[in-house]
């Protein structure tokens, strides 16, 4: 099964990332520091996909997708960013970093697994 | 200066119900998706957005607790001059009032960035792929 990962700082963000992924045929492994995604991706983890929030403390959804780019395994992960933000030149500068896609909070949990779905290309 | 010792005061405690509604808020609702969780409960767009508000909550709170700390620093920092020397003062005064009209307005930046689809001008902000 493919694995997602999911990185937020947010507790109750990820429960209900967790409810929405509960029944889809992937594996979830869910992070609420970036930096300890990160250090296990060096370590060896390939996901097929990571949703990641952008203000977290200690290390950013930036930063961390900076540091995912520059690692071999997940150079050309997709990445989906999860965040409160809308401002759109937030959204250029996640483009321009090679991310995949940006999702708004609170979001739409049909939504977030039509996205999933599009992004791995899971059987809909 | 003894006004600035009572606005200190406030200031720290607003900072702490602040800070004891995250941990209220937060508790609460990790109660309630781990109940949903234990008995395959379905989640619905509403529950799912319930859910989430947590996090916009945490993250204005979060923003205010910033603004809070900016504000104690410049007041510290214009009593320890007043202290010094009165002659300041007025000078103190001016800075004091700057810096307390840039953190209003960093504030209600944050507030805006942090509501996502909560805010009117983006509840139709859904998912876009580059």
């Amino acid at each position: 099964m493919p694995l997602v990962i999911f990185v937020d700082d947010s507790e109750t963000a990820l429960a209900s990332t967790r409810m929405v992924t509960n029944s889809m045929p992937i594996e979830v492994k869910q992070y609420t520091e970036a930096q300890v995604a990160l250090a296990e991706i060096k370590a060896g983890m390939t996901p097929d996909l990571i949703i990641t929030d952008l203000n977290m403390p200690v290390m950013n959804g930036f930063e961390f997708l900076k540091e995912l780019r520059g690692v071999p395994a997940t150079k050309r992960t997709p990445t989906l960013m999860l965040t409160t933000e809308t401002k759109p030149e937030l959204k250029q500068q996640g483009k321009a970093l090679g991310l995949t896609g940006w999702i708004v909070k609170p979001f739409n949990p049909a939504q977030l697994k039509q996205a999933i779905t599009r992004v791995l290309r899971l059987p809909a | 200066m003894m006004m600035l010792d009572s606005i200190d005061e406030l200031l720290v405690h607003i900072k702490e119900v602040q800070l004891d509604v995250i941990e209220l808020s937060n508790e609460s609702l990790m109660k309630m998706s781990s109940f949903m969780e234990k008995n395959g409960l379905e989640i619905d767009e509403d529950i799912s957005t319930a859910l989430q508000y947590q996090d916009i909550v945490t993250q204005q709170l979060n923003a205010s607790i910033e603004a809070i700390d900016s504000m104690k620093k410049s007041i510290e920092i214009f009593s320890h001059a007043f202290k010094s020397d009165e002659g300041l003062a007025n000078e103190s005064l001016a800075k004091l009032q700057e810096k307390l009209t840039a953190t209003l307005q960093e504030a209600k930046d944050k507030k805006s960035r942090f509501s996502g689809k909560h805010a009117p001008e983006h509840a139709e902000d859904e998912i876009e792929f580059f």
